[in-house]
């Protein structure tokens, strides 16, 4: 069944049922992905998916079913599932499904998905130059190429009916290195497939050859763009107006205070990335560039339509669902550190004898939002007298990320940003932080 | 009123699947597999001491997959119809070129023992609705210092069917129930955190004590707000049972695995026979533990789970061996292909991974320790399978001052490499638990258990501040 289809029946159903106040959420995607191992196609995976979320208002409160199952009894069935679970819910917070009226921003973006011919000889040429850039690449690299096409659909009782697109493509390798017994494992990715991917993955692994277990110390960090963006998408969560008023962000009646270093500035541009573009949040509402941390001072945190009405300001549209399933959130599109003035030989220079960290592992498990606090294990080099010096591996660096904005001495040049996670996308230049406790031996 | 689907009408005939295996072998696969599932997960969040969402989510798809020696082909749709699992079956093929083989197919229905009964099945929404608030509030009224409690109770029902062109027709439904509770203590513009978390394949006849399960969170949390930070270092480690096991499952379980293992990507790569662990060390993955979180009655390629001992004694025994892993390794699979849902490939994953018990007592553990970290609740972690290399939080901790244990400590985590760790456990004490977490991996995310007894590490990197 086509969801037009189910979608009607749904409508047709709510009514007869007495509902008014419903929205439709239906997310559609198609992905493909290509992973070569030992020089040949080692698989190739497809995927076509689409789920619808209901929601309807009942005395007041919201209710929500899902499914991906696109049937005539089920299309039915969620209208009631969604009425019965209404009836289940306590908050008291204001409900609402936007009305129509925005004037939302076109998006002429022209998507281009590679076919999959195009993806698997691109996988298997950045295979053959990992191995042709160093006699020490082992056959148990492996590289890949991912794209995805997403749509989302709103339709709901006050007239809202909208539809976008994004979509991603990219290419990656995974290095594997041996040197004597030892392996080492170098990553990168790109959205545009090339030979520079593989070398510069090929060197990460090489570059990390013989690296030692640092003495424990108290010294100036510099964290690389990838790793700094990897820190600030753990803690995104801090910048959620929903995590404020449950007293899970200690960012909360911060707005208009200092939070960070005066050289830190951080934006949230649904715009920035033209395939990852969104006119509307999860609400329906008009989306637009704000600016979240502006020379250190905190200007606003992210708002859905519900935090708003109870902070008594205007959403900043960053409405989101983690899923098409997930209830009503908060999330951030493009979301930077702004670019600072220094070149990365300027913030050696700058940080003379300290670490360089170029791999933070365990986030899931090392980084606690609700505190602040993160221990992880990390790899990176020791700068001596301004210059990268020789790689160390398997210590620590702990702290906390509120204190770690405020220690940020200085901000590169060299913004980057990480794999896209929906339409999230976190990036950050490299920073040098003035001290951190790095434990090793 | 029930208003959901007859299970009767989840799945696809015996001619449909045999048209979707043919379709998929056209281009020379030697195998080919059909996948079907249909979930019903269902979630109650409390947050502010209010029901905030009811989460209510029917996933259902068909996931296709072929093998032609060690190279696969997958695809997944969540288009049912005719022609759109058609479609799925062709472009699958699409990912081969060559002619068919001679295979031809008689599908055979294989039923499988029922392990995992569930006594009160997880439907009444009244019912958990009342588990999950006698936790909160449990929670909530712990202490003066707690800011913040979410709750929330999550359940699944999932139904799958998997039939492949070896014949193989077999289905299996999962039932599996988590009551999940983390508290926010707060103090000076501070926050610390504590969870408290169980689950298990069976339905609501489980959570016998629910207030201790919010209790347990909100002492943890008002511990560790108290807290000093840990010091740095290398020191000898206490390592508490139950989550604790997520240090063997982070440090070796994963390199245990032959998606490591099959592609070379493993440091116990070809060490099958040798001694790999301390001689105190048995560690088994046991898919089949009544009602146990990470059970199944059959892994997700049909095959029924099974008991495997990985460590014996310090000697390594076995590898967890998926169908395609097998074809890599030369070895038989032995029941442990998971994936999160339908649209994963399934590849080898641990189940109920554990430390058995050994010869220790727990207090000649903790006496033999003059300075060191007793880790009485351990968070997550993750391993790099090539190198080793391995880091997990300690979310809390205590001093151990000779052969006492002291003052509580915060932000300690622990870091070092397998094989090392492996052989650096040279206590391994009496009282082995088990306990549950969500463990992710290239088939997405799947409910395992991870277990030990106390045990004790004779020095490892804690990092600190």
């Amino acid at each position: 069944m086509e969801y037009n289809e189910f979608k009607n029946i749904v409508i047709e159903e709510a009514k007869k049922s007495g509902v008014e106040d419903y929205e439709l959420y239906y997310k559609s995607s198609s992905s493909d992905s290509v992973e070569v191992f030992d020089g040949k196609l080692n698989s190739f995976a497809s995927d076509v998916s689409g789920g619808i979320c209901l929601r309807v208002i009942s005395n007041g409160k919201m209710g929500y079913a899902s499914t991906e199952y696109l049937c005539e009894d089920e299309a039915r069935a969620i209208v009631h599932r969604a009425l019965t679970n209404a009836a289940f819910i306590e908050s008291d917070d204001d409900v609402f499904l936007y009305k129509s009226g925005d004037e939302y921003e076109v998006i002429n973006h022209e998507h281009r998905i590679p076919d999959t011919d195009s993806m698997i000889k691109s996988a298997l040429s950045c295979y053959n130059d990992a191995i042709n850039t160093d006699p020490r690449v082992t056959s148990s690299t492996e590289s890949g190429c991912v794209s995805a096409k997403t749509t989302v659909s709103i339709y709901n009782s006050n007239g809202l009916d909208l539809t976008n697109t994004t979509s991603l493509a990219m290419s990656y390798v995974s290095a594997v290195v041996s040197d004597g017994d030892e392996m080492y494992t170098g990553f990168e990715f790109s959205h545009e497939a090339g030979s520079k991917l593989s070398s510069d993955a090929v060197y990460k692994a090489i570059s990390t050859i013989g690296a030692t277990v640092p003495q424990t110390c108290t010294v100036p960090v510099i964290i690389s763009n990838t790793q700094m963006q990897s820190l600030l998408s753990t803690f995104s969560p801090v910048f959620s107006s929903d995590n404020a008023q449950k007293g899970l962000s200690l960012l909360n009646g911060r707005e208009g205070t200092a939070v960070a270093s005066p050289c830190v500035t951080i934006v949230d541009d649904p715009y920035f990335a033209p395939e990852l573009s969104c006119p509307f949040d999860a609400e329906g509402v008009k989306t637009k560039t704000k600016t979240v941390v502006e020379n250190g001072v905190l200007k606003t945190l992210l708002y859905n339509l519900k935090t708003a009405k109870k902070a008594g300001v205007k959403t900043t549209a960053n409405a989101s669902k983690a899923s098409y399933a997930s209830p009503v959130g908060i999330a951030p599109y493009s979301f930077y550190i702004k670019a600072g003035e220094y070149s990365f030989e300027k913030l050696l220079s700058l940080a003379k004898n300290g670490v360089y960290i170029t791999e933070i592992k365990g986030l899931h498990a090392g980084a606690n939002a609700v505190t602040g606090d993160f221990s992880l294990e990390s790899s990176g080099f020791m700068i001596e007298n301004g210059k990268i010096a020789s790689p160390i591996r398997s210590f620590t660096v702990a702290g906390n990320f509120f204190e770690l904005l405020k220690k940020i001495d200085a901000v590169g040049h060299d913004l980057r940003f990480d794999i896209p996670q929906g339409v999230s996308s976190f990036g950050s230049p490299s920073v040098l932080i003035d001290s951190l406790t790095i434990a090793g031996k | 009123m029930v208003y959901y689907i007859k299970r009767s009408d989840y799945m696809l005939d015996a001619t449909q699947l045999r048209d979707l295996l043919y379709t998929a072998l056209s281009t020379g696969a030697d195998f080919a597999e059909v996948f079907c599932e249909r979930t019903h997960h269902n979630s109650i969040l409390m947050i502010s001491s209010k029901i905030e969402n009811i989460g209510d989510t029917v996933s259902s798809g068909v996931g296709i997959r072929i093998l032609k020696g060690t190279s696969s082909v997958y695809a997944s749709t969540t288009d049912l119809s005719r022609e759109g699992l058609i479609r799925c079956a062709k472009k699958v093929a699409q990912g081969l070129v060559g002619l068919p083989q001679n295979i031809s197919i008689n599908l055979t229905p294989v039923t499988h023992k029922y392990i995992h009964d569930v006594k009160i099945m997880p439907d009444n929404k009244s019912h958990k609705t009342d588990i999950l608030k006698e936790a909160y509030f449990a929670a909530r009224n712990y202490h003066e210092s707690i800011s913040q409690v979410s709750g929330s109770f999550v359940d699944t029902d999932r139904n799958i069917l998997i039939a492949n062109s070896e014949g193989l027709i077999t289905e299996d439904r999962q039932i599996r129930s988590r009551l999940v509770i983390s508290s926010v203590a707060s103090k000076d513009g501070e926050n610390q955190s504590g969870n408290c978390s169980p689950g298990a394949h069976a339905g609501l006849e489980y959570f016998q004590n629910p207030k201790h399960i919010g209790e347990e969170a909100s002492r943890q949390a008002v511990t560790m707000l108290t807290a000093g930070y840990c010091p740095a270092g290398k020191m000898p480690v206490a390592i508490e049972n139950g989550f604790g096991g997520v240090i063997f499952h982070e440090a070796c379980g994963h390199s245990l695995e032959a998606t490591s293992v099959g592609t070379n990507r493993s440091q116990f790569c070809g060490r099958l026979g040798t001694k790999i662990a301390n001689e105190k060390v048995t560690a088994i993955d046991d898919g089949t533990i009544k009602n146990g979180w990470g059970s199944c009655n059959i892994d997700d390629e049909g095959s029924p789970t099974q008991k495997n001992i990985l460590i014996e004694n310090g000697i390594l025994t076995n590898y967890l061996i998926d169908r395609l892993g097998s074809r890599r390794m030369g070895m038989a699979s032995n029941g442990c292909a998971r994936r999160q849902s339908y649209a994963y490939e399934p590849t080898s994953r641990m189940s109920n991974t554990y430390i058995a018990n050994g010869p220790d007592k727990n207090s000649d553990i903790i006496s033999s320790i003059d300075y060191g970290l007793y880790a009485k609740q351990m968070g997550g972690g993750s391993v790099n399978p090539v190198t080793g290399e391995f880091n997990f939080s300690v979310t809390e901790g205590y001093m151990i001052r000779g052969g006492k244990i002291c003052e509580a400590v915060r932000g300690a985590s622990l870091i070092g490499r397998g094989s090392d760790i492996l052989m650096d456990i040279d206590m391994v004490g009496n009282n082995l638990e088990r306990a549950q977490g969500m463990c992710g991996s290239s088939s997405g995310n799947v409910p395992v258990d991870v277990g030990q007894p106390l045990l004790r590490v004779s020095s490892i990197t804690v990092g600190g501040r």
